[in-house]
C-alpha cells in the first residue's frame, strides 16, 4: 500500500513539477504570475481531441500539432496582448488581471465548443502493466513521470546552459541592465512563455491520456496544485518547482490512500497555508540581497 | 560630421521635458563630460542614446549611421554601451557570469580576451571571479559594471555618474582606468556629479542645465570657468 501509493503519487506529481516548472519560468523571467497557464494546460488536450478525433489525423501528429499550437497561441498571447500592456504601463496587476481575462475566455470557449461534460481522450498505445515487489505499476505511468522528467531536464540545460537561458536569467534579475548587455529583451520574453507553455501544454496531454479523459474543471485543480509547488519550492526557482510538484503528488496519493480520496484536492492548499505561514520563500527561495 | 552626433534632442517623460532640445558631439578618442546638478537631465540623455527610452524628437547618429529610436541591443551591436547609473550588475550572477553577460553579443574568442582584460584592468575583481555579485562590495560593484560594459569591446563607452558612492580612493583609481582605456582607443562620454575629477581627465565637458545645454568647453577652460567653479566645483 505504502509504495503502491509512493509510486501512484510520484508519476502525477512529475506532472505537476512539470507544470510547475513552466509556470516558475514564466513567473522568475517577468514576476508575473500568469493565471492563463493552466487553461494552455487544458487547451492541449481538446485540440488533440479535434484534430485526432473530428479532423481523423494520425495520432503522433495530433498530439506534436497541438502541442506546437497551444505553446504558440501562449507565445502570442505575451507579444500581442501583454507587451503592448507592459509598454504602456508599468503595473504589474494590469499584466497579471489580463492572463486571468485569457484564461477565462478559453475556459468558456472551450466550454460553448465541446460542452462542459467530460469527454473520453483517446489513448491509443496502452502497454499493459508490470509488478515490482507488490507494487503494480502501468507502463503509461513509467513513461508519464519520464516523459516529465526528460522535459524538466531540457528546460533546465536551456536556461542554465544556452545562450538564450543566460538571456532568461539576467532578464529575471534586471530588465534594462539585460537590454544594456545586447539581449533582445521582447524575444527571449517570447521565448520563455512559448517554453513555459510547453511544459504545461505536455503535461496536459500526459494527464489526459494517464486518466483517459479531459474536462475544463482541470483547471483549477492544476492550477492550485501547481501553485502550492511552486510557493513550495520557492516561487520562481525551478529546482523548488520540481521537487514541489513531486511532494505534492506524493501527499495528494496518501491523503487518497489512507484518508479518503475526497480530501486527495485539499491537501494542495494545506500545503499552500503552511508554507506561506511557516517559510514564505520556499525550500529553495532566494532571499533577496540588495545593496544600496 | 562627429564621431557621436546628437542634434536637438527632445526627451519627454508623459508631460515632463527631460530633455528639452539638446545638441553636442563626441570625437573618435575622445573622453567628453556631460556635468550637472541631480535633475539635469544627464541620465535621460544617456539613456535615450542606449536605446533604453525613445527620444521625442532630434537625431542621434553614430559612426555615420543614424541610431535615433533604435533598440537597446542593436546599439550594442554597433559598438556603444552604456555602463548604467547605479551599476545595475547583475546580483545573483557571480562576477564571472556578469563579465560573460557583457560578452552577449560576441563571440566566446571575445568574451575569453574580455575576461582577461577585465583581471588586468581590475586585480581585485579576479579575486571575486566566483563570489555573488551581490555581495561585492560598492567598489568593487562599479569596477565589475565597467568591466561588463568593455566586455563588448565598445568603440564608444558610456558612464553615467560611475563615482557615485564611492570612496575617493576608489574612485581615483576608475578615473586611471578610464585615462587608460581611453589610450587604449576607446572613445568616452563620461556624465558625473564629481566635476573637476571628470573635467581633469577630459578633452571636452558640456554643462547641462534644466534639460538644456548651457557651456561648452575643453575640460581646462570648464575647470577654470567662474561660473561653473561656483556651481559644480564648490568655489574652490
Amino acid at each position: 500500500m505504502f509504495f503502491q501509493q509512493l509510486f501512484n503519487g510520484i508519476t502525477i506529481g512529475a506532472t505537476y513539477s512539470l507544470v510547475a516548472v513552466g509556470f516558475s519560468i514564466v513567473y522568475s523571467v517577468l514576476e508575473l504570475v500568469n493565471f492563463a497557464h493552466g487553461s494552455f494546460y487544458v487547451m492541449a488536450g481538446y485540440l488533440v481531441i479535434t484534430m485526432y478525433s473530428f479532423m481523423v489525423l494520425p495520432y503522433p501528429i495530433a498530439l506534436l500539432a497541438a502541442l506546437i499550437i497551444t505553446s504558440a497561441l501562449g507565445a502570442s498571447m505575451n507579444q500581442f496582448l501583454l507587451e503592448p500592456i507592459r509598454k504602456k504601463t508599468s503595473s504589474g496587476e494590469s499584466v497579471m488581471t489580463a492572463t486571468l481575462g485569457v484564461s477565462t475566455f478559453i475556459l468558456n470557449l472551450v466550454m460553448v465548443l465541446y460542452g462542459s461534460e467530460t469527454k473520453p481522450f483517446p489513448n491509443p498505445v496502452d502497454f499493459g502493466k508490470f509488478y515490482v515487489g507488490s507494487v503494480i505499476m502501468k507502463w503509461n505511468q513509467v513513461i508519464i513521470a519520464a516523459a516529465a522528467v526528460i522535459m524538466i531536464i531540457v528546460m533546465s540545460i536551456i536556461i542554465y546552459k544556452t545562450k538564450i537561458g543566460s538571456g532568461m536569467r539576467a532578464i529575471a534579475q534586471d530588465v534594462s541592465a539585460a537590454k544594456l548587455m545586447g539581449v533582445n529583451t521582447e524575444l527571449v520574453i517570447t521565448f520563455s512563455f512559448f517554453t513555459g507553455i510547453l511544459c504545461a501544454a505536455i503535461a496536459g496531454l500526459l494527464v489526459a491520456m494517464y486518466y483517459g479523459s479531459i474536462d475544463t474543471t482541470m483547471y483549477l485543480g492544476v492550477s492550485m496544485k501547481t501553485f502550492a509547488a511552486a510557493l513550495l519550492g520557492g516561487i520562481g526557482s525551478l529546482p523548488g518547482a520540481a521537487l514541489g510538484g513531486v511532494i505534492i503528488g506524493v501527499l495528494e496519493a496518501f491523503v487518497a490512500g489512507y484518508i479518503s480520496a475526497d480530501w486527495k484536492d485539499c491537501i494542495s492548499f494545506v500545503v499552500l497555508i503552511l508554507v506561506l505561514l511557516f517559510r514564505p520563500s520556499g525550500l529553495f527561495g532566494h532571499k533577496e540581497i540588495k545593496k544600496v | 560630421m562627429a564621431y557621436l552626433q546628437i542634434e536637438d534632442l527632445q526627451v519627454n517623460y508623459g508631460a515632463i521635458k527631460a530633455v528639452q532640445g539638446v545638441s553636442f558631439s563626441v570625437e573618435q578618442g575622445e573622453i567628453v563630460t556631460l556635468i550637472g546638478a541631480n535633475g539635469a537631465g544627464k541620465t535621460s540623455i544617456m539613456n535615450t542614446v542606449a536605446g533604453l527610452i525613445k527620444p521625442a524628437a532630434g537625431t542621434i547618429t553614430f559612426g555615420g549611421t543614424d541610431i535615433t529610436g533604435r533598440k537597446a541591443y542593436s546599439i550594442v551591436k554597433n559598438g556603444l554601451t552604456l555602463c548604467p547609473e547605479g551599476r545595475k550588475i547583475f546580483p545573483r550572477f557571480t562576477t564571472y557570469e556578469n563579465l560573460k553577460m557583457g560578452g552577449y553579443t560576441t563571440t566566446p574568442e571575445v568574451i575569453n580576451r574580455g575576461i582577461e582584460r577585465a583581471a588586468e584592468l581590475f586585480p581585485r575583481l579576479k579575486e571575486r571571479f566566483d563570489q555573488v555579485a551581490g555581495t561585492l562590495s560598492g567598489g568593487e560593484q562599479q569596477m565589475l559594471a565597467v568591466g561588463r560594459a568593455l566586455m563588448s569591446e565598445p568603440k564608444l563607452l558610456m558612464l553615467d555618474e560611475p563615482s557615485l558612492g564611492l570612496a575617493p580612493i576608489v574612485v581615483q583609481e576608475l578615473f586611471e582606468c578610464f585615462t587608460k582605456i581611453n589610450k587604449e582607443g576607446t572613445t568616452i562620454l563620461l556624465v558625473e556629479q564629481n566635476a573637476s575629477m571628470a573635467l581633469d581627465i577630459s578633452h571636452r565637458g558640456y554643462v547641462v542645465e534644466n534639460g538644456k545645454i548651457n557651456l561648452s568647453g575643453t575640460g581646462k577652460e570648464l575647470a577654470n570657468n567662474d561660473k561653473v567653479r561656483e556651481a559644480y566645483l564648490g568655489g574652490l
